[in-house]
């Protein structure tokens, strides 16, 4: 069901994990900043992020050995970090539309 | 209202609730640290209070104080916002002090009992009236029965104060957690032979209480905290209350499957929980992205801001923890040479403080603001609020420095005790001898005393903050827009 990682690769598991995390945070972040400010170059830096971040989940996927169904995971991983940012910010957008549009008093 | 001195009559009814909470919750706070810093002795120096306080005991109190220090400061931050948030007075107010003194009473009885019987056997009367024996959840079984019964106090305090005056979307996801909340803490209560069975139920408390109802009561709490101190509009906090709980329950239930990898459960659940820990860290991302675009739209106009600067920590804190410490050894593939190491207690130790503690700091804060009279806690405070600042450094600084330390243990026990060794006895004693591991423990205790010296600041500070304080604290809510 698993392959376990060979003891060699062990740090470059725990670097790969770790830098999916912080590579999708990194993403979000100067995505949501560039579309804020409008500024194309943290765009730019954005998908950087979500290259560095994509990268990472092969490294991973080879070292932890994500074969068969759990290149699902890999999949979804790929997919769904590249996607939520997107969704949570047609969200924000969204909810602070109605606020600027609603007149009722905060706390309402 | 009188300003600048603490005075009851600032608070209403669950307010003056909330605070003997919220005092409890800061003595559990200072015990979970001691007993810690005696476990930490004791990982450097084996033989300190040898046959006195044993590891295992030191330990055990450790983390229970840690889960009801934190469980008191939820509880005492529901009672602070339920009259404001009903619009009402709070039902059973003196059924909810008598509840009070009961918890407080079977806390204060365990942990005697805890310090007095360490060895012994175990059966029908220990379980009973010593130690259940499951890790975490060590409480004899009458105080088992005991929080359940204060739980659904807690419960009826809340939901028919609410019923009495107006629901909200806060109210509903809040009632609706508490439900959950008092129910699975059932499931640690069966006895069963089976150890495999018997570890599936205590996981359900486990990370359900933490991954789960605790995440949304923290959400519930929060939300309405933004509304009272930035006074950011009801209807976006609860929209985002709504995505944030679809989020936490979409992933973290079925994240219950990282727990089952090694217990005997079947092997289906490697996927389940591979699946669903993978995306534990999304709720997380879209946290990152609401940040900005509300510090890019909204400016952090406050009038409390040490309250302000621990739920940024909340946010750092809970992402770094949670989302980086956790995914990093979740999936089986690692896991297998993770599981129960030091690294699991590195994560634990920077998740909990992140997600957990800094909310219930930050609420000490807005406690103590109203308690004083609604005082300005902003900028320009007395001593340029150096005790503040310093305690939300020492504090940060020390977790982070013992989460750091316990990784490097952690990776060391991985490697050589699991992956060279492959689990002996003999790759047990390896690890724990190996220079690495003991130098770590070193660090551990520096920055465990660095996190002692923070609490010890922040209660200090929590006692003196706004004393002679005549500024009143801007009305955002009736402010903003």
């Amino acid at each position: 069901m698993i392959e376990p990682v060979d003891p060699e690769d062990l740090r470059l598991v725990f670097v790969a994990a770790a830098a999916i995390v912080v590579g999708g945070a990194g993403y979000a972040g100067l995505f949501a900043w560039a579309r804020l400010k409008n500024r194309r170059r943290w765009l730019a830096g954005a998908y950087v992020c979500y290259a560095a971040l994509a990268a990472a989940v092969l490294l991973l996927a080879r070292t932890a050995h994500l074969n068969g169904a759990w290149q699902g995971v890999v999949v979804l991983m790929l997919v769904g970090y590249l996607l939520a940012p997107h969704g949570i910010w047609h969200l924000c957008a969204a909810s602070h539309r109605l606020e600027r549009s609603s007149r009722a008093p905060p706390g309402d | 209202m009188r300003t600048g001195i603490i005075d009851s009559a600032n608070l209403n009814g669950g307010q003056q609730l909330a605070v003997k909470y919220f005092s409890v919750a800061v003595v559990l706070f200072l015990a979970q640290m001691l007993f810690g810093l005696a476990a930490a002795i004791q990982f450097v120096r084996p033989d300190f209070l040898y046959n006195v306080l044993d590891f295992s005991v030191n330990r055990m109190v450790h983390i229970n104080a840690m889960v009801v220090w934190m469980l008191y400061g939820f509880v005492g931050a529901v009672y602070w916002l339920l009259e404001e948030e009903s619009g009402t007075r709070i039902v059973g107010l003196g059924l909810g002090n008598l509840a009070f003194w009961v918890l407080t009473a079977a806390v204060a009885v365990v942990v005697v009992v805890y310090l007095l019987v360490q060895t012994g056997p175990g059966n029908d009367l220990t379980r009973w009236f010593v130690n259940e024996g499951r890790e975490y959840l060590e409480a004899p079984r009458w105080a088992d029965l005991g929080i359940v019964a204060v739980l659904g106090v807690f419960f009826y305090n809340v939901a028919a104060t609410f019923s009495k005056g107006r629901w909200s979307g806060i109210a509903g996801v809040l009632t609706l957690d508490l439900v959950a909340l008092a129910g699975l803490y059932c499931a640690g209560m069966f006895y069963l032979t089976n150890i495999t069975a018997d570890q599936y139920w205590w996981w359900w408390v486990i990370h359900l209480w933490v991954e789960a109802t605790w995440e949304v009561l923290v959400g519930c709490i929060m939300a309405w905290g933004l509304m009272h101190m930035l006074g950011v509009r009801r209807r976006i906090v609860e929209t985002w209350l709504y995505i944030e709980v679809a989020l936490m329950f979409g992933s973290g239930i079925l994240g219950l499957g990282h727990h089952y990898f090694w217990i005997g459960t079947p092997d289906y659940w490697f996927s389940i929980g591979g699946f669903f820990s993978a995306l534990e860290p999304i709720p997380l991302v879209a946290m990152v992205v609401h940040s900005v675009y509300d510090a890019g739209v909204h400016k952090f106009k406050n009038g409390n801001h040490p309250a302000l600067a621990w739920i940024i920590a909340h946010t750092f804190g809970n992402f770094l923890g949670a989302g980086v410490w956790g995914f990093m050894h979740t999936l089986p593939q690692i896991n297998l040479y993770t599981h129960g190491t030091q690294w699991t207690a590195s994560h634990g130790h920077l998740a909990f403080f992140g997600a957990y503690a800094t909310i219930n700091i930050a609420f000490f804060y807005i406690a103590m603001q109203t308690w004083r009279g609604n005082i300005w806690l902003g900028g320009g405070l007395a001593g340029g609020g150096w005790k503040w600042k310093w305690a939300l450094a020492l504090l940060n600084l020390g977790v982070i420095g013992m989460t750091v330390a316990l990784l490097i243990a952690g990776y060391e026990q991985s490697f050589i005790e699991r992956a060279v060794e492959g689990s002996t006895w003999g790759g047990y004693f390896a690890a724990q001898q190996h220079p690495w591991f003991q130098q770590a423990m070193a660090w551990r205790l520096v920055f465990g005393v660095v996190t002692l010296a923070g609490v010890l600041l922040l209660v200090w500070d929590l006692l003196t903050i706004g004393v002679g304080e005549m500024r009143r604290a801007p009305q955002l809510a009736a402010e903003a827009g």
